[in-house]
């Protein structure tokens, strides 16, 4: 018979490689869409996927088992050791940003396209070299 | 009030974002901000820099948190030089492109903001000392350069920016990653920190090699490494002119600045220079044997930028404190003759929508000023003397020839070649084309003919007499090669305030 605190730090366990998989799942399907899908939309939507994942990476790698919230309150003033990387978070927060702007910019641009080529489809639109 | 370098920041900023109010009281008003900033900033970087040559490099904390926890800006030599390059330049471009779509006002709004906030980004690129904050000001000029590579509607300026959107978000993911990755290891993301615990050894080796190929990629984009400079061509030929400047003479200054941080401050790994010097010289081959196939003006400055910028790479990967003069040297030049190349480069093929180089038969003689003024930018470029572009090229060969890199002289000598054909063909369209066609010239406003006369003047002046800059270079160079010194300002001082 475990104990509760065996089955909690199991139960744990397959939360953070769950994370992890979850975090290189996400890049790994952004990639597959961004480099085979033809639609532009499609891969705007795999742009920010990739995103995701790599947020979600960043957000997991600061994480402890059974951590706090960085902040200092009465009654927690021990927890120093179990408090949770506050930077990483920070980082992530402004990132999402970044990434919501671009990803606004390349929607107004695949409008743009569509509109002066009448399609978005990637093949049919060749006026430059790629 | 107290002249700091988060100027450069704050300020362009704050005008940003007041300008669209500041436009519904007055619409000339609000066209005339970004140059007063451009002015202010331009005014700043001559007093700091006055301020570092005597006293030594300024790191600014932001918000009183102390250099390894919070953000802090570096005022060196080295940046402080690029900090100053950008704003005058950013100051002739804002006055070139006054005019720009002087009727349509809404455009002319947006065109000016995003110019100014892409000047502002390349500066902070410059200036920070925080490897995330690096990344934000990364992001912040290459969204503005998405949009106004696109903003010509009836060019296929969205096509490029989408190019280059696609490949910026991977440069970006790449840095993310790099960034990642290195908190992980070190616990910090200020950058003489990080340079303090590489240089003890708390990195491991395939770690570093992982993380500096990161960087490297993601970086390499913004400056126009191969073979991550398929954007630029595009980009370059789809954007408005003085964009096209801005392009060489500032954004791409900011790319290789962030490459050579890493190189130099960051990793010291061997063989690192090795590589830059490789991925320089396969750089400018390519680029400089493709310039000459093109047809079109633009996208053959464009090709000769990415070749200019692998010349760069090469004087830095050499690594000798005579080649990385060299290097700051060329730095400088590619930002004063290539801004002026496109700057006339535009005028000469105003009214050709696909500005080709055979309609510029015989206008040395419709404009006679602006033909004059590209075949001075062309000379310098390829470095004639006695304009300034002889002088950095000189540095480079011989830092080379001390090290006796026979190889590399012969490929830059024959490089140098195949650049004389291209430009001579243009320059002699101008003026020893017979026939003359009847294209309509537009004549340069007198806005406009003021900064490309200044940077013409300055090329001929810093040719005859490289004195007047070439002290600032040597200082930059030693700052920028002496690690210790900037690990030590950084993380010694005191909070002031």
């Amino acid at each position: 018979m475990h104990s509760f605190d065996q089955v909690f730090t199991q139960y744990q366990d397959i939360v953070t490689t769950g994370v992890y998989g979850s975090a290189i799942g996400l890049i790994i399907i952004g990639l597959y869409a961004v480099l085979l899908k033809k639609n532009l939309t499609k891969i705007v939507i795999g742009l920010s996927i990739i995103d995701a994942g790599i947020h979600l990476l960043f957000v997991a790698i600061g994480y402890i088992q059974g951590g706090t919230a960085p902040i200092f309150s009465p009654g927690h003033e021990g927890e120093i050791q179990k408090m949770v990387d506050p930077v990483p978070q920070a980082l992530v927060l402004t990132a999402i940003v970044i990434g919501f702007a671009v990803t606004a910019v390349a929607l107004s641009l695949v409008i743009r396209l569509y509109k002066h080529h009448n399609t978005s489809n990637i093949d049919q639109i060749k006026s430059l070299k790629w | 009030m107290v002249i700091s370098p988060v100027h450069y920041i704050a300020v362009p900023l704050l005008a940003a974002f007041t300008m669209p109010l500041i436009a519904k009281v007055s619409k000339e008003l609000a066209r005339v901000i970004p140059g007063l900033v451009m002015m202010y900033l331009s005014f700043v970087s001559v007093v700091l820099m006055q301020q570092v040559i005597q006293s030594g490099p300024i790191s600014e904390v932001i918000a009183g948190w102390q250099a390894p926890w919070g953000i802090n800006l570096m005022f060196t030599p080295f940046s402080g030089f690029l900090a100053t390059l950008m704003s005058f330049m950013g100051l002739l471009i804002w006055l070139y492109s006054f005019n720009f779509k002087k009727v349509d006002f809404s455009q002319s709004l947006k065109y000016q903001t995003l110019q100014m906030m892409m000047v502002t980004g390349a500066t902070g690129i410059v200036l920070t000392g925080d490897i995330f904050n690096l990344f934000v000001f990364l992001e912040i000029t290459a969204i503005t350069a998405y949009s106004l590579t696109a903003f010509y509607r009836e060019r296929d300026g969205a096509e490029a920016a989408f190019k280059y959107l696609l490949i910026g978000s991977f440069a970006s993911v790449f840095v993310l990653l790099a960034i990642m990755l290195l908190y992980t290891q070190l616990g910090t993301l200020n950058m003489a920190e990080i340079a303090q615990k590489i240089q003890a050894g708390e990195l491991s080796g395939t770690m570093k090699t992982t993380i500096f190929a990161l960087f490297l990629i993601g970086f390499g984009i913004e400056a126009e490494m191969f073979p991550l400079n398929a954007w630029a061509p595009d980009a370059y030929s789809q954007a408005p002119g003085p964009i096209g400047a801005a392009f060489a003479s500032i954004v791409v200054k900011a790319g290789v600045y962030a490459l050579i941080r890493i190189t130099f401050t960051l990793f010291d790994i061997q063989g690192a220079h090795m590589y830059l010097i490789i991925a320089g010289l396969v750089t400018m081959v390519i680029a400089e044997v493709s310039a000459v196939a093109q047809t079109n003006l633009k996208r053959m400055l464009a090709y000769s930028s990415i070749g200019q910028m692998g010349f760069v790479l090469i004087a830095f990967g050499i690594g000798t404190k005579e080649a990385v003069f060299g290097a700051i040297f060329l730095m400088f030049n590619h930002a004063i003759i290539k801004g002026l190349l496109f700057m006339t480069g535009s005028y000469l093929t105003f009214n050709d929508t696909n500005k080709q180089i055979s309609s510029l038969r015989g206008f040395g003689k419709k404009l006679p000023l602006v033909s004059l003024l590209f075949a001075i930018g062309a000379f310098a470029i390829v470095g004639l003397p006695p304009f300034s572009g002889f002088w950095s090229k000189l540095y480079v060969l011989t830092a080379a020839g001390s090290k006796e890199m026979i190889m590399l002289i012969l490929i830059i000598l024959g490089v140098s070649v195949v650049e004389i054909i291209y430009y001579f063909r243009v320059v002699g369209k101008l003026y020893f084309s017979k026939e003359e066609n009847d294209i309509e010239v537009q004549k340069p406003s007198i806005n406009a003919m003021i900064p490309m006369v200044i940077l013409g003047l300055v090329i001929v002046a810093v040719g005859i007499y490289p004195d007047l800059v070439t002290g600032f270079f040597e200082r930059a160079t030693d700052m920028l090669l002496d690690k210790a010194h900037y690990i030590e300002v950084v993380l010694t001082q005191n909070v002031v305030n």
